[in-house]
């Protein structure tokens, strides 16, 4: 077994990969990125976003991969912490915020002025609205494929 | 000796762990920590293994740095600092961005992204919130600081100013 080595990086074979499948015929080596949230969460993220912005009379964003990201954001600290955690904020503590709620998801600047900085509810009148308040399971796996 | 950062690929700390895989689409000019980036280690953190040195070779072109701080001091530009998170759309949104603007402005500025879930501390001295938080650094100092999305132009627009403004 080798591992080779794209020509135009150097992977120092000495750094440990947690989770690299090494074994068998010579294959580039390959790490997984991150933790991906559950298909569950994203399916209930999704559907809520699509009703939430019905209700609110708010639109996706025209770049639908940053609505993607988003929901997939929410997913992940809906799985991890309980509650779908604003994933556009850095925090102190987070099992803490997810228990006080100001910043779950729809957080209160949401509800209270249709302020949405994840840019997934966005008033008509933003630069960056679409027209849209629908999105697939399939335009969410495509748009975060790379990630 | 000032250490030169190559200005087309653009450093970011986004990994505690030597696991972070470049996503494809970002990675013509951006670098994902550490696999092929210039690794900038944090050695106060806890992070590290002090066995195991994380130095890679990107390109053309060594870059090693022992912190944030470090970075901060040995680059002789001011630096554009990104503070973002995996999850965060607009965050997503400003990769591309970055890549162009750190290139258009390649002799003035240099761009770093901060994963602020694999590096707290950072963000938390530097009291971010909202993401993305762009802070401008001026000899060390933050200089300018704002949040949100924004277009290249913009951002280049509000770099430029402030670079006009205080020189």
């Amino acid at each position: 077994m080798t591992l080779q080595a794209q020509a135009s990086s150097s992977f120092a074979v000495g750094i440990p990969s947690l989770t690299s499948p090494l074994g068998g015929s010579s294959h580039r080596l390959v790490v997984r990125a991150k933790v991906e949230p559950s298909d569950k969460s994203v399916e209930i993220m999704r559907k809520f976003s699509e009703q939430y912005a019905r209700k609110s009379g708010t639109y996706f964003c025209v770049d639908k991969g940053v609505t993607s990201v988003v929901i997939k954001g929410l997913a992940d600290h809906k799985d991890s912490l309980g509650a779908p955690l604003c994933p556009c904020r850095h925090y102190d503590d987070k099992p803490a915020e997810a228990g006080q709620g100001f910043w779950n998801c729809p957080c209160v600047p949401m509800r209270e002025r249709k302020e949405c900085h994840c840019m997934l509810f966005l008033t008509p009148d933003n630069d960056f609205a679409g027209k849209e308040q629908a999105i697939s399971l399939e335009e969410i796996k495509e748009s975060t494929a790379n990630m | 000796m000032a250490v030169s950062v190559s200005t087309s690929t653009i450093p970011s700390l986004n990994s505690g762990c030597s696991n972070r895989f470049a996503a494809p689409s970002s990675s013509s000019s951006s670098l994902q920590f550490p696999l092929r980036v210039p690794q900038i280690r944090i050695g106060t953190t806890g992070l590290w293994s002090p066995s195991r040195p994380r130095v890679l070779l990107v390109k053309a072109t060594k870059q090693t740095f022992s912190s944030f701080d470090d970075l901060l001091a040995n680059t002789d530009k001011p630096v554009l600092v990104d503070f973002y998170a995996t999850w965060c759309g607009p965050c997503q949104f400003m990769a591309p961005v970055l890549n162009e603007v750190s290139a258009r402005l390649k002799d003035k500025i240099q761009v770093v992204k901060i994963d602020t879930e694999k590096y707290p501390s950072i963000a938390d001295k530097y009291r971010i919130e909202a993401l993305p938080t762009f802070i401008i650094f001026k000899d060390r100092e933050p200089y300018d600081r704002f949040e949100g999305a924004l277009t290249a132009d913009q951002l280049i627009q509000r770099i430029e100013n402030t670079l006009k403004v205080k020189q």
